[in-house]
Protein backbone atom coordinates (compact mmCIF):
# COMPACT_ATOMS: atom_id res chain seq x y z
CA UNK A 1 0.00 0.00 0.00
CA UNK A 2 0.72 4.04 -0.16
CA UNK A 3 2.45 6.04 2.06
CA UNK A 4 0.37 7.97 3.46
CA UNK A 5 3.32 9.82 5.43
CA UNK A 6 6.74 10.77 3.93
CA UNK A 7 9.63 12.26 5.95
CA UNK A 8 12.83 12.42 4.11
CA UNK A 9 15.88 14.10 6.56
CA UNK A 10 13.28 16.47 8.16
CA UNK A 11 15.33 18.65 10.64
CA UNK A 12 13.05 21.22 12.64
CA UNK A 13 14.90 24.70 14.81
CA UNK A 14 12.57 26.71 16.92
CA UNK A 15 14.11 30.05 16.58
CA UNK A 16 15.71 31.27 19.84
CA UNK A 17 14.38 34.57 19.07
CA UNK A 18 10.74 32.80 19.95
CA UNK A 19 11.94 33.01 23.59
CA UNK A 20 14.07 35.86 23.87
CA UNK A 21 13.27 39.68 23.19
CA UNK A 22 9.64 39.34 23.62
CA UNK A 23 9.16 43.67 23.33
CA UNK A 24 10.18 46.01 21.32
CA UNK A 25 11.51 47.81 24.45
CA UNK A 26 14.24 44.68 25.18
CA UNK A 27 14.98 44.45 21.03
CA UNK A 28 15.92 48.32 21.40
CA UNK A 29 17.40 47.85 24.89
CA UNK A 30 19.36 45.18 23.11
CA UNK A 31 20.86 46.53 20.65
CA UNK A 32 22.40 49.61 22.98
CA UNK A 33 23.89 46.91 25.40
CA UNK A 34 27.45 46.35 24.95
CA UNK A 35 27.84 43.05 22.70
CA UNK A 36 30.10 40.85 25.25
CA UNK A 37 27.21 41.51 27.90
CA UNK A 38 24.41 40.02 26.03
CA UNK A 39 23.47 36.42 27.15
CA UNK A 40 23.12 33.99 24.07
CA UNK A 41 20.03 31.87 23.41
CA UNK A 42 21.08 29.11 20.91
CA UNK A 43 17.74 27.79 18.68
CA UNK A 44 16.87 24.51 19.76
CA UNK A 45 17.14 21.74 17.70
CA UNK A 46 13.73 19.93 17.79
CA UNK A 47 14.44 17.43 15.21
CA UNK A 48 17.60 16.30 14.11
CA UNK A 49 17.43 13.90 10.26
CA UNK A 50 14.52 12.73 10.62
CA UNK A 51 13.37 10.04 7.67
CA UNK A 52 10.47 8.02 8.35
CA UNK A 53 8.02 6.27 6.14
CA UNK A 54 4.18 5.33 7.35
CA UNK A 55 1.85 3.22 5.30
CA UNK A 56 -1.69 3.17 5.43
CA UNK A 57 -3.36 1.12 8.38
CA UNK A 58 -0.07 1.01 10.35
CA UNK A 59 0.12 1.82 14.04
CA UNK A 60 3.22 3.33 15.50
CA UNK A 61 4.09 4.70 19.24
CA UNK A 62 6.10 7.06 19.81
CA UNK A 63 8.74 6.71 22.64
CA UNK A 64 11.45 9.44 24.25
CA UNK A 65 12.28 11.22 27.23
CA UNK A 66 10.46 14.25 27.74
CA UNK A 67 12.05 16.91 24.94
CA UNK A 68 13.12 14.39 23.18
CA UNK A 69 10.82 15.53 19.73
CA UNK A 70 7.93 13.38 19.74
CA UNK A 71 5.30 16.06 20.53
CA UNK A 72 7.04 18.16 17.71
CA UNK A 73 7.27 15.20 15.35
CA UNK A 74 3.21 15.09 15.84
CA UNK A 75 3.22 18.55 15.01
CA UNK A 76 5.00 18.63 12.26
CA UNK A 77 2.91 16.06 10.82
CA UNK A 78 0.08 17.89 10.95
CA UNK A 79 1.05 20.57 9.54
CA UNK A 80 1.20 23.19 12.37
CA UNK A 81 4.87 23.62 12.66
CA UNK A 82 7.38 24.34 9.67
CA UNK A 83 10.30 21.85 8.65
CA UNK A 84 13.71 24.05 8.28
CA UNK A 85 15.27 21.23 6.36
CA UNK A 86 14.17 18.38 4.50
CA UNK A 87 10.97 17.16 2.95
CA UNK A 88 7.50 15.90 4.16
CA UNK A 89 4.46 14.49 2.89
CA UNK A 90 1.04 13.56 4.24
CA UNK A 91 -1.56 12.52 2.46
CA UNK A 92 -5.07 12.09 3.60
CA UNK A 93 -7.26 14.52 6.13
CA UNK A 94 -4.57 14.58 9.71
CA UNK A 95 -7.16 14.74 13.35
CA UNK A 96 -5.05 15.56 16.29
CA UNK A 97 -5.40 15.50 19.76
CA UNK A 98 -3.28 17.42 21.59
CA UNK A 99 -3.45 19.59 24.79
CA UNK A 100 -7.36 18.69 24.63
CA UNK A 101 -8.23 21.78 26.85
CA UNK A 102 -7.14 23.66 24.19
CA UNK A 103 -9.73 25.12 21.64
CA UNK A 104 -12.94 24.31 24.05
CA UNK A 105 -14.35 27.67 25.46
CA UNK A 106 -14.75 27.39 28.49
CA UNK A 107 -18.69 29.45 29.34
CA UNK A 108 -20.09 26.97 26.51
CA UNK A 109 -21.72 23.63 27.27
CA UNK A 110 -20.41 20.26 25.91
CA UNK A 111 -23.17 20.25 23.36
CA UNK A 112 -22.12 23.43 21.97
CA UNK A 113 -18.19 22.72 22.08
CA UNK A 114 -19.12 19.55 19.98
CA UNK A 115 -20.33 21.85 17.89
CA UNK A 116 -17.31 24.45 18.40
CA UNK A 117 -14.62 21.63 18.08
CA UNK A 118 -16.54 20.79 14.66
CA UNK A 119 -16.24 24.10 13.32
CA UNK A 120 -12.83 24.21 14.37
CA UNK A 121 -12.14 21.11 12.37
CA UNK A 122 -12.88 22.63 8.90
CA UNK A 123 -16.91 20.84 8.98
CA UNK A 124 -19.99 22.34 8.40
CA UNK A 125 -22.84 23.14 11.44
CA UNK A 126 -24.75 20.73 9.47
CA UNK A 127 -22.49 17.94 9.65
CA UNK A 128 -21.95 18.30 13.08
CA UNK A 129 -25.52 18.23 13.73
CA UNK A 130 -25.82 15.08 12.25
CA UNK A 131 -22.95 13.38 14.42
CA UNK A 132 -23.98 15.38 17.96
CA UNK A 133 -25.77 12.28 19.24
CA UNK A 134 -23.36 9.89 18.18
CA UNK A 135 -20.91 12.08 20.18
CA UNK A 136 -23.25 12.41 22.85
CA UNK A 137 -23.55 9.25 23.43
CA UNK A 138 -20.26 7.79 22.95
CA UNK A 139 -18.20 10.58 25.64
CA UNK A 140 -21.25 9.90 28.25
CA UNK A 141 -21.10 12.64 30.38
CA UNK A 142 -24.98 11.83 31.71
CA UNK A 143 -26.34 15.11 31.97
CA UNK A 144 -23.04 16.80 31.87
CA UNK A 145 -23.01 17.10 28.50
CA UNK A 146 -25.62 20.05 29.02
CA UNK A 147 -23.10 22.04 31.72
CA UNK A 148 -20.61 24.17 30.86
CA UNK A 149 -17.06 22.45 29.96
CA UNK A 150 -15.38 24.88 32.90
CA UNK A 151 -16.89 22.32 35.39
CA UNK A 152 -15.47 19.33 33.94
CA UNK A 153 -12.47 17.40 35.24
CA UNK A 154 -9.12 16.61 33.22
CA UNK A 155 -10.96 12.96 32.57
CA UNK A 156 -14.04 14.11 31.05
CA UNK A 157 -12.07 16.77 28.82
CA UNK A 158 -10.55 13.77 27.39
CA UNK A 159 -13.44 11.72 26.64
CA UNK A 160 -15.33 14.48 24.92
CA UNK A 161 -12.50 15.76 23.08
CA UNK A 162 -11.74 12.02 22.02
CA UNK A 163 -15.82 11.73 21.40
CA UNK A 164 -15.18 14.11 18.93
CA UNK A 165 -11.88 14.04 17.02
CA UNK A 166 -12.97 10.31 16.38
CA UNK A 167 -16.47 10.87 15.23
CA UNK A 168 -15.70 13.05 12.50
CA UNK A 169 -13.14 10.73 10.70
CA UNK A 170 -9.92 11.95 9.04
CA UNK A 171 -7.08 9.11 7.63
CA UNK A 172 -4.52 10.00 10.07
CA UNK A 173 -5.17 10.14 14.00
CA UNK A 174 -2.20 11.46 15.88
CA UNK A 175 -2.74 11.52 19.54
CA UNK A 176 -0.20 12.63 22.49
CA UNK A 177 0.03 11.38 25.63
CA UNK A 178 -3.92 12.00 26.03
CA UNK A 179 -5.97 8.34 26.13
CA UNK A 180 -4.47 7.75 29.57
CA UNK A 181 -6.67 10.23 31.37
CA UNK A 182 -9.89 8.29 30.66
CA UNK A 183 -11.26 5.86 33.11
CA UNK A 184 -10.57 1.99 32.82
CA UNK A 185 -14.38 1.88 31.21
CA UNK A 186 -13.85 4.34 28.70
CA UNK A 187 -10.39 3.10 28.10
CA UNK A 188 -11.62 0.37 26.72
CA UNK A 189 -14.08 1.97 24.42
CA UNK A 190 -11.62 4.17 23.57
CA UNK A 191 -9.16 1.28 22.69
CA UNK A 192 -12.21 -0.50 20.88
CA UNK A 193 -12.59 2.66 18.88
CA UNK A 194 -9.27 3.31 17.51
CA UNK A 195 -9.40 -0.34 16.47
CA UNK A 196 -12.19 0.45 14.65
CA UNK A 197 -10.38 3.75 12.75
CA UNK A 198 -7.65 1.32 11.89
CA UNK A 199 -9.90 -1.26 10.36
CA UNK A 200 -11.06 1.76 8.14
CA UNK A 201 -7.20 1.89 7.08
CA UNK A 202 -6.24 4.70 8.50
CA UNK A 203 -2.97 5.78 10.52
CA UNK A 204 -2.47 6.02 13.96
CA UNK A 205 0.88 7.85 15.84
CA UNK A 206 0.46 7.70 19.34
CA UNK A 207 3.03 9.59 21.54
CA UNK A 208 3.15 7.94 24.94
CA UNK A 209 4.94 6.88 28.21
CA UNK A 210 2.68 3.96 28.81
CA UNK A 211 4.22 0.66 27.92
CA UNK A 212 0.93 -1.21 28.37
CA UNK A 213 -1.23 1.12 26.09
CA UNK A 214 1.45 1.14 23.65
CA UNK A 215 2.06 -2.58 23.92
CA UNK A 216 -1.72 -3.08 23.15
CA UNK A 217 -3.02 -0.38 20.66
CA UNK A 218 0.80 -0.31 18.43
CA UNK A 219 2.88 -3.25 16.49
CA UNK A 220 5.41 -0.52 15.29
CA UNK A 221 7.33 1.82 17.41
CA UNK A 222 9.93 4.60 16.94
CA UNK A 223 12.29 5.97 19.72
CA UNK A 224 13.43 9.78 19.59
CA UNK A 225 16.22 10.40 21.40
CA UNK A 226 17.77 14.42 21.63
CA UNK A 227 15.73 15.18 18.53
CA UNK A 228 17.37 12.30 16.72
CA UNK A 229 14.84 8.79 15.46
CA UNK A 230 17.41 6.39 17.11
CA UNK A 231 14.64 3.29 16.20
CA UNK A 232 12.58 2.47 14.05
CA UNK A 233 10.99 -1.27 14.75
CA UNK A 234 8.51 -3.44 15.96
CA UNK A 235 7.16 -2.53 19.36
CA UNK A 236 8.59 -4.47 21.65
CA UNK A 237 12.23 -4.30 20.33
CA UNK A 238 11.47 -0.62 20.42
CA UNK A 239 10.29 -0.59 24.50
CA UNK A 240 13.57 -2.42 24.66
CA UNK A 241 15.72 0.07 23.23
CA UNK A 242 13.96 2.91 25.03
CA UNK A 243 14.70 1.80 28.21
CA UNK A 244 17.93 0.87 26.92
CA UNK A 245 18.93 4.30 26.04
CA UNK A 246 17.31 5.45 28.99
CA UNK A 247 19.32 3.54 31.09
CA UNK A 248 16.14 1.96 32.37
CA UNK A 249 17.14 -1.39 31.70
CA UNK A 250 17.72 -3.85 34.30
CA UNK B 1 0.18 29.50 -3.01
CA UNK B 2 -2.40 33.08 -2.65
CA UNK B 3 -4.73 30.66 -4.42
CA UNK B 4 -4.82 28.25 -1.59
CA UNK B 5 -4.22 30.36 1.12
CA UNK B 6 -7.78 32.08 0.29
CA UNK B 7 -9.19 28.64 -0.50
CA UNK B 8 -8.19 27.54 3.24
CA UNK B 9 -10.08 31.14 4.31
CA UNK B 10 -13.13 29.76 2.73
CA UNK B 11 -12.89 26.44 3.86
CA UNK B 12 -12.97 27.89 7.28
CA UNK B 13 -15.70 30.08 6.73
CA UNK B 14 -18.21 28.57 9.35
CA UNK B 15 -15.95 28.79 11.86
CA UNK B 16 -14.42 32.36 11.75
CA UNK B 17 -18.26 33.46 11.62
CA UNK B 18 -18.94 31.48 14.85
CA UNK B 19 -16.13 33.16 16.42
CA UNK B 20 -17.06 36.36 15.01
CA UNK B 21 -20.51 36.11 16.45
CA UNK B 22 -19.39 35.10 19.72
CA UNK B 23 -17.78 37.36 20.48
CA UNK B 24 -20.67 39.84 19.53
CA UNK B 25 -22.32 37.89 21.75
CA UNK B 26 -20.44 38.37 24.34
CA UNK B 27 -19.78 42.02 24.08
CA UNK B 28 -23.59 42.62 24.09
CA UNK B 29 -24.09 40.13 27.43
CA UNK B 30 -23.45 41.47 30.14
CA UNK B 31 -24.54 45.23 29.73
CA UNK B 32 -28.31 46.51 30.29
CA UNK B 33 -28.64 48.13 27.39
CA UNK B 34 -26.40 45.45 25.28
CA UNK B 35 -26.91 46.29 21.77
CA UNK B 36 -27.72 49.80 22.42
CA UNK B 37 -24.70 50.75 23.43
CA UNK B 38 -22.67 50.65 20.06
CA UNK B 39 -25.30 53.16 19.51
CA UNK B 40 -25.37 55.19 22.55
CA UNK B 41 -21.12 55.48 23.16
CA UNK B 42 -20.60 57.10 19.56
CA UNK B 43 -24.12 59.46 20.02
CA UNK B 44 -23.40 60.56 23.24
CA UNK B 45 -19.44 61.78 22.44
CA UNK B 46 -20.74 63.62 20.05
CA UNK B 47 -23.03 65.33 21.33
CA UNK B 48 -20.20 66.33 23.82
CA UNK B 49 -17.27 67.15 21.82
CA UNK B 50 -19.42 69.03 19.72
CA UNK B 51 -21.17 71.30 21.83
CA UNK B 52 -17.72 71.87 23.11
CA UNK B 53 -16.07 72.10 19.39
CA UNK B 54 -18.92 74.32 17.90
CA UNK B 55 -18.50 77.03 20.31
CA UNK B 56 -14.56 77.16 19.84
CA UNK B 57 -14.56 77.09 16.27
CA UNK B 58 -17.86 79.15 15.91
CA UNK B 59 -19.83 76.65 13.56
CA UNK B 60 -23.22 75.43 13.77
CA UNK B 61 -24.14 72.27 15.98
CA UNK B 62 -26.67 71.28 13.33
CA UNK B 63 -24.25 70.50 10.79
CA UNK B 64 -20.78 69.85 12.95
CA UNK B 65 -22.57 66.88 15.08
CA UNK B 66 -23.02 64.59 11.82
CA UNK B 67 -19.75 65.61 10.40
CA UNK B 68 -18.07 64.58 14.23
CA UNK B 69 -20.49 61.46 14.49
CA UNK B 70 -19.30 60.13 11.16
CA UNK B 71 -15.81 61.16 12.11
CA UNK B 72 -16.04 58.91 15.26
CA UNK B 73 -17.84 55.86 13.70
CA UNK B 74 -15.85 55.31 11.07
CA UNK B 75 -12.03 56.04 13.43
CA UNK B 76 -13.44 53.73 16.03
CA UNK B 77 -13.81 50.81 13.75
CA UNK B 78 -10.23 51.77 12.67
CA UNK B 79 -8.44 51.61 16.27
CA UNK B 80 -10.57 48.69 17.12
CA UNK B 81 -9.37 46.99 13.68
CA UNK B 82 -6.19 48.08 14.71
CA UNK B 83 -5.42 47.36 17.98
CA UNK B 84 -7.71 44.26 18.75
CA UNK B 85 -6.96 43.07 15.50
CA UNK B 86 -3.62 42.71 16.42
CA UNK B 87 -4.16 40.87 19.41
CA UNK B 88 -6.04 38.30 17.32
CA UNK B 89 -3.16 35.69 17.08
CA UNK B 90 -2.35 36.17 20.66
CA UNK B 91 -5.90 35.54 21.32
CA UNK B 92 -6.67 32.88 18.96
CA UNK B 93 -3.38 30.68 20.03
CA UNK B 94 -5.50 27.72 21.64
CA UNK B 95 -7.01 27.34 18.06
CA UNK B 96 -3.94 28.19 16.11
CA UNK B 97 -1.75 25.37 18.21
CA UNK B 98 -4.63 22.66 17.35
CA UNK B 99 -5.45 23.02 13.72
CA UNK B 100 -3.77 25.02 10.67
CA UNK B 101 -6.18 27.35 9.61
CA UNK B 102 -4.55 29.92 7.54
CA UNK B 103 -4.02 32.64 10.33
CA UNK B 104 -6.00 35.42 8.38
CA UNK B 105 -8.89 33.64 9.46
CA UNK B 106 -8.39 35.61 13.18
CA UNK B 107 -7.88 38.75 12.22
CA UNK B 108 -10.86 38.40 9.95
CA UNK B 109 -13.12 37.42 12.81
CA UNK B 110 -11.55 40.31 14.97
CA UNK B 111 -12.61 43.01 11.60
CA UNK B 112 -15.80 41.08 10.87
CA UNK B 113 -17.29 41.65 14.54
CA UNK B 114 -16.27 45.43 14.31
CA UNK B 115 -17.64 45.94 10.87
CA UNK B 116 -21.20 44.57 12.35
CA UNK B 117 -20.81 47.46 15.29
CA UNK B 118 -19.56 49.52 12.10
CA UNK B 119 -23.18 48.80 10.45
CA UNK B 120 -25.20 49.67 13.60
CA UNK B 121 -23.27 52.52 14.42
CA UNK B 122 -23.84 54.11 10.81
CA UNK B 123 -27.62 53.43 11.44
CA UNK B 124 -27.57 55.76 13.88
CA UNK B 125 -25.36 58.74 11.82
CA UNK B 126 -27.89 57.90 8.60
CA UNK B 127 -31.03 58.48 11.02
CA UNK B 128 -29.41 61.64 12.65
CA UNK B 129 -29.27 62.75 9.30
CA UNK B 130 -32.39 62.13 7.53
CA UNK B 131 -34.14 63.78 11.02
CA UNK B 132 -31.86 66.53 10.39
CA UNK B 133 -31.36 67.59 7.37
CA UNK B 134 -33.75 65.37 5.21
CA UNK B 135 -32.40 67.41 2.39
CA UNK B 136 -29.34 65.47 1.85
CA UNK B 137 -31.23 62.47 1.15
CA UNK B 138 -30.65 60.93 -2.65
CA UNK B 139 -29.26 58.61 -4.91
CA UNK B 140 -25.60 59.56 -3.48
CA UNK B 141 -26.25 57.84 -0.36
CA UNK B 142 -26.21 54.37 -2.68
CA UNK B 143 -22.20 55.65 -2.88
CA UNK B 144 -22.17 55.83 1.20
CA UNK B 145 -22.49 51.71 1.15
CA UNK B 146 -19.55 51.25 -0.82
CA UNK B 147 -17.95 52.44 2.91
CA UNK B 148 -17.99 48.95 4.21
CA UNK B 149 -16.39 46.70 1.91
CA UNK B 150 -13.71 49.41 1.53
CA UNK B 151 -12.87 49.83 4.67
CA UNK B 152 -12.43 45.49 5.69
CA UNK B 153 -10.40 45.42 3.03
CA UNK B 154 -8.21 48.05 4.17
CA UNK B 155 -8.93 47.08 7.72
CA UNK B 156 -7.77 43.02 7.09
CA UNK B 157 -4.79 43.05 5.77
CA UNK B 158 -3.64 45.80 8.21
CA UNK B 159 -4.68 44.16 11.28
CA UNK B 160 -3.40 41.11 9.83
CA UNK B 161 0.45 42.99 9.59
CA UNK B 162 -0.07 43.89 13.17
CA UNK B 163 -0.85 40.71 14.33
CA UNK B 164 2.14 38.91 12.41
CA UNK B 165 4.84 41.61 14.71
CA UNK B 166 2.42 41.56 17.62
CA UNK B 167 3.13 37.97 17.90
CA UNK B 168 6.78 39.09 18.06
CA UNK B 169 6.38 41.94 20.26
CA UNK B 170 4.16 42.22 22.08
CA UNK B 171 4.04 45.56 23.66
CA UNK B 172 2.86 46.33 20.14
CA UNK B 173 -0.51 47.30 20.79
CA UNK B 174 0.95 50.17 23.44
CA UNK B 175 3.30 51.64 20.69
CA UNK B 176 0.18 51.66 18.52
CA UNK B 177 -2.25 53.15 20.62
CA UNK B 178 0.39 56.12 20.16
CA UNK B 179 0.48 55.76 16.55
CA UNK B 180 -2.92 55.99 16.03
CA UNK B 181 -3.35 58.70 18.24
CA UNK B 182 -1.09 61.28 16.15
CA UNK B 183 -2.44 59.56 13.01
CA UNK B 184 -5.71 61.14 14.68
CA UNK B 185 -4.45 64.42 15.79
CA UNK B 186 -3.38 65.27 12.08
CA UNK B 187 -6.48 63.98 9.83
CA UNK B 188 -10.05 65.60 9.39
CA UNK B 189 -11.80 63.62 11.65
CA UNK B 190 -13.33 65.55 14.65
CA UNK B 191 -11.77 68.30 13.46
CA UNK B 192 -13.30 70.06 10.17
CA UNK B 193 -11.55 70.53 6.75
CA UNK B 194 -11.63 73.62 6.50
CA UNK B 195 -9.93 74.12 9.77
CA UNK B 196 -6.88 72.63 8.01
CA UNK B 197 -6.99 73.98 4.47
CA UNK B 198 -7.24 77.54 6.63
CA UNK B 199 -4.03 76.85 8.50
CA UNK B 200 -2.31 76.31 5.12
CA UNK B 201 -2.44 72.38 5.99
CA UNK B 202 -4.15 71.69 2.67
CA UNK B 203 -1.65 68.54 2.07
CA UNK B 204 -3.22 66.39 5.45
CA UNK B 205 -6.26 66.57 3.86
CA UNK B 206 -5.25 66.28 0.25
CA UNK B 207 -2.55 63.08 0.58
CA UNK B 208 -4.59 61.74 3.64
CA UNK B 209 -6.09 58.36 2.87
CA UNK B 210 -7.95 58.83 6.00
CA UNK B 211 -9.76 62.21 4.66
CA UNK B 212 -10.73 60.11 1.23
CA UNK B 213 -11.94 57.10 2.90
CA UNK B 214 -14.28 59.38 5.35
CA UNK B 215 -15.52 61.18 2.07
CA UNK B 216 -17.05 58.14 0.88
CA UNK B 217 -19.15 58.22 4.07
CA UNK B 218 -19.30 62.30 3.87
CA UNK B 219 -19.58 63.51 0.49
CA UNK B 220 -23.12 61.64 0.23
CA UNK B 221 -24.72 61.78 3.81
CA UNK B 222 -23.47 65.10 4.84
CA UNK B 223 -23.10 67.31 1.36
CA UNK B 224 -25.66 64.82 -0.41
CA UNK B 225 -23.20 64.55 -3.02
CA UNK B 226 -21.33 61.48 -4.83
CA UNK B 227 -17.50 60.76 -3.91
CA UNK B 228 -15.19 61.99 -5.95
CA UNK B 229 -12.98 58.90 -8.23
CA UNK B 230 -10.01 60.42 -6.33
CA UNK B 231 -11.69 59.07 -2.92
CA UNK B 232 -11.88 55.80 -4.42
CA UNK B 233 -8.31 55.77 -6.14
CA UNK B 234 -6.62 56.50 -2.61
CA UNK B 235 -9.00 53.98 -1.18
CA UNK B 236 -8.67 51.23 -3.51
CA UNK B 237 -4.95 52.69 -3.81
CA UNK B 238 -4.35 51.87 -0.01
CA UNK B 239 -6.06 48.46 -0.33
CA UNK B 240 -3.84 47.42 -2.85
CA UNK B 241 -0.69 48.48 -0.90
CA UNK B 242 -1.69 46.76 2.10
CA UNK B 243 -3.05 43.95 0.65
CA UNK B 244 0.84 43.61 -0.93
CA UNK B 245 2.66 44.34 1.82
CA UNK B 246 0.50 41.63 3.93
CA UNK B 247 0.92 39.13 1.66
CA UNK B 248 4.81 40.31 1.00
CA UNK B 249 5.18 39.73 4.97
CA UNK B 250 3.13 37.10 5.07
CA UNK B 251 4.61 34.71 3.05
CA UNK B 252 7.88 34.51 5.32
CA UNK B 253 6.39 34.73 9.05
CA UNK B 254 2.89 32.94 9.00
CA UNK B 255 4.34 29.49 9.13
CA UNK B 256 6.45 30.85 12.12
CA UNK B 257 3.95 32.75 14.10
CA UNK B 258 3.07 29.41 15.92
CA UNK B 259 6.54 29.19 17.39
CA UNK B 260 5.72 32.58 19.04
CA UNK B 261 2.65 32.03 20.68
Amino acid sequence: MSNLISMKNVDLSYASTAFKERSLKTAMTNLLRPKNRRIEVQDIKALKNVSVDIRSGERVGLLGHNGAGKSTFLKVVAGLYPISAGTRTVRGVVRSMFDLSLGFEPDATGRENILYRGLLLGLTPKFMRAIEDEVVAFADLGEFIDYPIKTYSAGMLVRLAFAITTAVGGDVLLLDEVIGAGDANFMLKARQRIRELIEKSEVLLLASHDFATLRSTCERGLVFHHGELRFDGAMDACIDEYKQLNGLAQ
Amino acid sequence: MADSYFGGVWAARHFWIHLAMSDLRSRWRRSFFGILWTLIQPLGMTLLISFVFSNMFHTSIREYAPYILSGIVVWDFVVACAIGGSLSFVQADAYIKQYGHPLAIYTLRAVLTNLVVLLLATSGLVVWVLAVMPDRFGWPWLAATTIFPIVALIMWPSSTLLAYVATRFRDLPHALNLILQAMWFVSPIYFEEKAFRGAKLDYLVDYNPLYHLLQIVRAPLLQGEWPTTTNYAYCFGLVAVLSFAAWLFGRSVEKKVIFYL
